[in-house]
């Protein structure tokens, strides 16, 4: 099936794969505007992103000299200890010799190579491309390239049997009005129901998607009813940025008294969690699940739930998979880069408005 | 005007046949101008003495893009441009070929009166780039040189399938003879076979190669030499040509069933 829906593309995948691995610098071989909004997201979060800005003229003659130059300006400007150097649709339809140029800036011993460009197909191949070429260059070992290559695999499965690659074309939606929701979590809790609150988060999204059990947490407290937490926030799974995400939003919950019942999974593992997840919850009483993050990965099953996502594409299908609510939280990845804490949710903070807890 | 793209098999010919042509299309008075698509930038040489012209890919690295800087008059007054392009095994030359005919712009050669434009583009139909001439709306018509082996006719016949998806009209084929048994008949049976024909021939003849080592054409290099006559022939031919179609290319088996049929 064509799916006529734009979807995340492998070449800002590969720069945030990047970003995980702790790379300095990502030079991105192709034109300015290519990867524009992610390169500003990520240099957020601490890595820098420059872009070898190839013209109509560098697609004709080839643009390696210019690569050259500007990996010789990057170890210049910024002194990296580690530079990703990412492809593009240009550089490598045109051939570019992208690791002889890397030979011959003479920065072999800290710069890598991803082959990768826009028509590779799913996102998830240009971090499976990223990983493999730092399993090349030595930063990870054979076994967590292919446990990371196996998630991202089943996240590709994910979206397209229950994502927003499920279907042919999906219309973007801004899901259900945050108040109403927000108050039938505030009005389950105060008739004394149970709610299980999953947070099966995708990395760094995390940080925003934990404000919702810590929103839901808080209003217990105020108003009973009672919250089974269930997180995949694994300190021991990933990669150190990745271990570290899972560590902040752990002590952010233990600051505020919040006990997790569960830990289902590492934050790289939300495509696996969720079944995790729903295992540990099968012999527990509850009324309510509300699942957040990468809901569509949570298997569904016959509890009232509601679904919180990041994507405005992804609300169609999970109304499909029969959740009550779907909430979208739309500025996800620009609110949490840069960040150590728990950011603050539009439905947890519907949530505070609601129980009068701001 | 006639505006007309020469393709074939690499090394079949291709530049050799549109260079003589020119200059003897310019002797009968025409005004020609001669476009190379080739990133050697090798179709205008033997107008020059064997120099090459700077290329309008070059000129447009030095932000120089006015038509008149990038056409240069060679020999018996024939226009010649050159696309160029970048080194073997860098960049990408069929983009080259399009920028190049960008900055050419057609309204140009109207303004300046042309009789025959002439298109001498590298090789087979390799990508989207190459098949610029043909699918941008710069030639009126295709013309595929080839020599009656097989490999030749193959390749023709790849640029015929080219043609048709693209819906580009063919004038003819120009046969480059290489002296195998029945070559003049195998052409013309092939081009029967796609729904064309067989415009003329050009015999194998060493004034061809001996013009070229000093950097001329025939015309230059032996004035009175009857082949010159023949490149006059395929010159009216063309002009007057009206038949021009898009060809119907056939299958690998079929090639093989008509040169095999006349060993």
């Amino acid at each position: 099936m064509n799916i006529l829906t734009p979807r995340p593309n492998p070449i800002v995948a590969a720069l945030y794969t990047l970003r995980d691995l702790d790379v300095d610098v990502a030079v991105l071989h192709g034109p300015s505007g290519c990867g524009f909004r992610a390169a500003r997201l990520l240099e957020e979060d601490g890595m820098k992103v420059v872009t070898t800005s190839m013209s109509e003229e560098d697609l004709i003659f080839g643009a390696s000299d210019k690569l050259i130059e500007v990996l010789k300006e990057v170890d210049e400007l910024f002194s990296p200890k580690m530079i990703g150097v990412v492809g593009s649709c240009v550089s490598m339809i045109i051939g570019e010799n992208v690791k002889k140029a890397i030979i011959d800036s003479g920065l072999k011993d800290k710069a890598f190579f991803v082959e990768i460009h826009g028509c590779m197909g799913a996102n998830t191949r240009g971090a499976i491309e990223t990983l493999k070429s730092a399993m090349d260059f030595g930063l990870i070992d054979q076994h967590e390239f292919q446990r990371q290559e196996k998630m991202l695999l089943l996240a590709t499965e994910v979206e397209s049997n229950k994502g927003m690659a499920k279907s042919k074309y999906t219309r973007p939606s801004r899901g259900d009005e945050l108040r109403i929701v927000a108050e039938y979590i505030i009005n389950c809790l105060k008739e004394n129901k149970k709610i299980a609150v999953i947070l099966n988060a995708k990395k760094e999204t995390a940080y925003l998607f934990a404000d919702i059990p810590l929103a839901i947490n808080l209003a217990s407290k105020k108003f009973g009813g009672q919250v089974i937490n269930v997180g995949n926030l694994s300190t021991e799974v990933g990669l150190t940025r990745i271990k570290r995400y899972a560590n902040d939003i752990r002590n952010n919950f233990e600051k505020n008294n919040i006990t997790i019942d569960h830990i289902s999974g590492g934050v790289d593992e939300y495509p696996v969690a969720g079944k995790d997840a729903i295992e540990y919850l099968k012999d527990k009483e509850y009324d309510l699940i509300v699942a957040v993050g990468i809901p569509q990965a949570v298997p569904k099953i016959g509890i009232e739930s509601i679904a919180v996502t990041n994507g405005p594409r992804e609300v169609e299908p999970l109304r499909d998979a029969g959740y009550k609510y779907v909430t979208v939280e739309i500025a996800s990845h620009s609110t949490v880069m840069g960040t150590r804490n728990i950011v603050l949710s539009e439905l947890g903070e519907a949530i505070r408005k609601a129980a009068g807890i701001q | 005007m006639k505006q007309i793209a020469i393709y074939g098999k690499g090394g079949i010919g291709k530049s050799s046949i549109s260079s003589n042509l020119s200059v003897n299309l310019a002797s009968e008075g025409h005004e020609v101008l001669l476009i190379g698509c080739d990133p050697k930038s090798d179709s205008t040489i033997n107008l020059f003495g064997g120099k090459r012209i700077e290329t309008v890919l070059d000129l447009y690295k030095k932000g120089i893009t006015e038509p008149d800087k990038l056409i240069f008059e060679g020999y018996n007054g024939v226009k010649c441009v050159e696309v160029g392009g970048p080194a073997a095994g860098v960049g990408c030359a069929g983009r080259g070929i399009l920028v190049a005919l960008k900055t050419l712009t057609k309204d140009y050669y109207l303004q300046k009166d042309f009789d025959v434009i002439i298109y001498d583009v590298p090789g087979d139909v390799v990508c989207g780039g190459f098949a610029g001439p043909a699918r941008e709306g710069y030639a009126d018509e295709i013309y595929i040189v080839t020599s009656g082996e097989y490999l030749s006719i193959y390749a023709a016949n790849n640029i015929a399938k080219g043609l048709f998806n693209l819906n580009v009209k063919m004038g003819g084929i120009i046969g480059n003879m290489r002296g195998i048994p029945n070559e003049v008949e195998k052409i013309n049976k092939y081009a029967q076979e796609i729904d064309s024909q067989l415009i003329n021939v050009v015999e194998r003849d060493l004034k061809i190669h001996e013009s070229e080592i000093e950097g001329k054409t025939v015309l230059e290099k032996y004035p009175n030499d009857p082949l010159n006559l023949r490149f006059k022939e395929i010159g009216k031919s063309i002009i007057e040509n009206n038949s021009s179609k898009v060809p119907r290319p056939t299958t690998d088996e079929k090639i093989r069933e008509i040169l095999g049929g006349l060993l």
